[in-house]
């Protein structure tokens, strides 16, 4: 598969049918399949998205190289902010459980007592992504938002906020790190199981996760993390 | 400018890119190009060179021991890749170029070739762990930190470190949680002990 960059001209649809990963963006940015042939600029137009805004962010999660700094400078944070809560939202209310079931459905396939281990280690390795992503729900994603109406208002006022993001660059980790664990774990050591196919989709499903992860802390380090920065340098 | 040097690739682009920095080197007479596997043999035969770059899709590995019989040491061989091969294949080679590589680093491998010194074997990845591995990682699953390995096992942390980092690269797995599991799964340790 070729990269794919993207532009306004192009037709949504064409866009799909190239690289599948940009299916799972459309909800993060309200937009419904079922839209015809009408090209990125006129969905954008229609749903009230920055056409820019979309254009970007669909280019860094498909494509890890880009990144053109240009154009952050006028980028809407609370349209940001809300992708990825979006993004957020549907790894708790989708994937996670979905995981969860797939290998709740692959243990009860492999008959070995060390499930129960493996149990423990997604157990816990769920808690740790629930816990990162209710970080940044309730503490850093408050803060640029709080941020970003200060200057909108512009009282430039920041005495009351006792955070910034450097905390933030300094304490945001990989949480898809871990994953790879359970991949090797799958891939090469686990028994074989009474139902083959269970296993893979499991896998399927997990590296999935692992790439979404990662274009989504990607987006996080080099699009959420420069802007604000930028915004606080503005106040300062 | 006495040496000579063939270019095997089907990519155009490529080879067109790999004839340009071996000639900015100014140590090759002559830099041939080759398209095609089927003219591959004749070419080498007809121009002897020292030095050959190919693509390892365009060689078997019996063609390419082959080959290195024939010449005797003379004939130096690169692969260059930038697909996935088997490590046994590509061993089989004096030293490899990644497309990815910069010009310095491709020219420095060019040089490397033809020096007198036989180039270094990438070494194939050993993926069992050694008697001290599975020592140290009993300990480490059943809950013990690197200071209280090191008591029992008489060595020093640092060692101790290195051996847990050799045991996540042959295993490909990092957490203690996770080493846990292949521990139990090849009964290196019984569930009971973890418990
Ligand atoms: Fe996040
Ligand atoms: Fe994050």
């Amino acid at each position: 598969m070729q990269d794919l960059i993207i532009s306004g001209k192009m037709k949504m649809a064409d866009i799909i049918n190239h690289d599948k990963r940009a299916l799972v963006l459309m909800p993060r940015f309200g937009i419904e399949l079922g839209f015809g042939d009408q090209t990125v600029k006129e969905i954008c137009a229609d749903k009230g998205i920055d056409t820019d805004f979309f254009i970007l962010m669909v280019n860094v999660f498909l494509n890890p190289g880009y990144f053109p700094d240009r154009k952050l400078k006028n980028l809407d944070v609370d349209m940001l902010l809300l992708y990825l809560e979006n993004s957020h939202k549907y790894y708790l209310e989708e994937k996670i459980p979905y995981l969860e079931n797939l290998l709740e459905e692959f243990k009860n396939s492999v008959d070995h007592p060390v499930t129960g281990q493996l149990e423990k280690f997604f157990t816990q390795y769920i808690d740790e992504v629930k816990d990162h992503l209710a970080y940044e729900d309730h503490t850093a994603f408050p803060y640029v938002a709080a941020l970003s109406e200060q200057i909108r208002k512009k009282q430039l006022d920041l005495s009351g906020i006792d955070y910034n993001i450097g905390v933030f660059e300094e304490r945001h980790d990989n949480i898809e790190e871990k994953l790879s664990d359970l991949k090797s774990l799958l891939i090469k050591y686990f028994p074989t199981s009474n139902d083959r196919y269970i296993r893979i989709r499991l896998l399927n499903e997990l590296m999935d996760f692992e790439e979404d992860l990662i274009n989504h802390a990607r987006i996080e380090d080099k699009v959420l993390i420069p802007i604000v920065a930028q915004l606080e340098q503005k106040i300062s | 400018m006495s040496k000579s040097l063939i270019i095997a690739e089907q990519s155009e682009i490529i080879r067109k890119g790999l004839v340009y920095i071996a000639e900015a080197i100014g140590i090759f007479r002559s830099v041939r190009e080759v398209a095609c596997s089927s003219a591959l043999m004749d070419h080498i035969e007809r121009y002897q060179p020292d030095v050959l770059i190919i693509n390892p899709g365009m060689v078997s590995i019996e063609n390419l021991e082959n080959l290195k019989e024939q010449n005797k040491g003379d004939l130096k061989i690169a692969a260059v890749v930038y697909a996935l091969f088997d490590d046994d294949l590509l061993n089989a080679f004096d030293d490899v170029i990644m497309v990815g590589d910069t010009r310095q680093k491709i020219q420095r491998k060019i040089h490397a070739l033809l020096d007198k010194t036989p180039p270094r074997k990438a070494s194939r990845p050993e993926n069992t762990l050694s008697a001290r591995e599975l020592d140290v990682l009993k300990l480490l699953v059943k809950g013990l930190s690197n200071k209280e390995i090191s008591d029992k096992l008489f060595i020093s942390t640092h060692t101790v470190i290195s051996h847990r980092k050799n045991i996540t690269h042959k295993l490909n797995i990092k957490s203690v949680a996770g080493l846990t599991v292949y521990a139990i799964l090849n009964e290196i340790i019984s569930m009971e002990e973890v418990q």
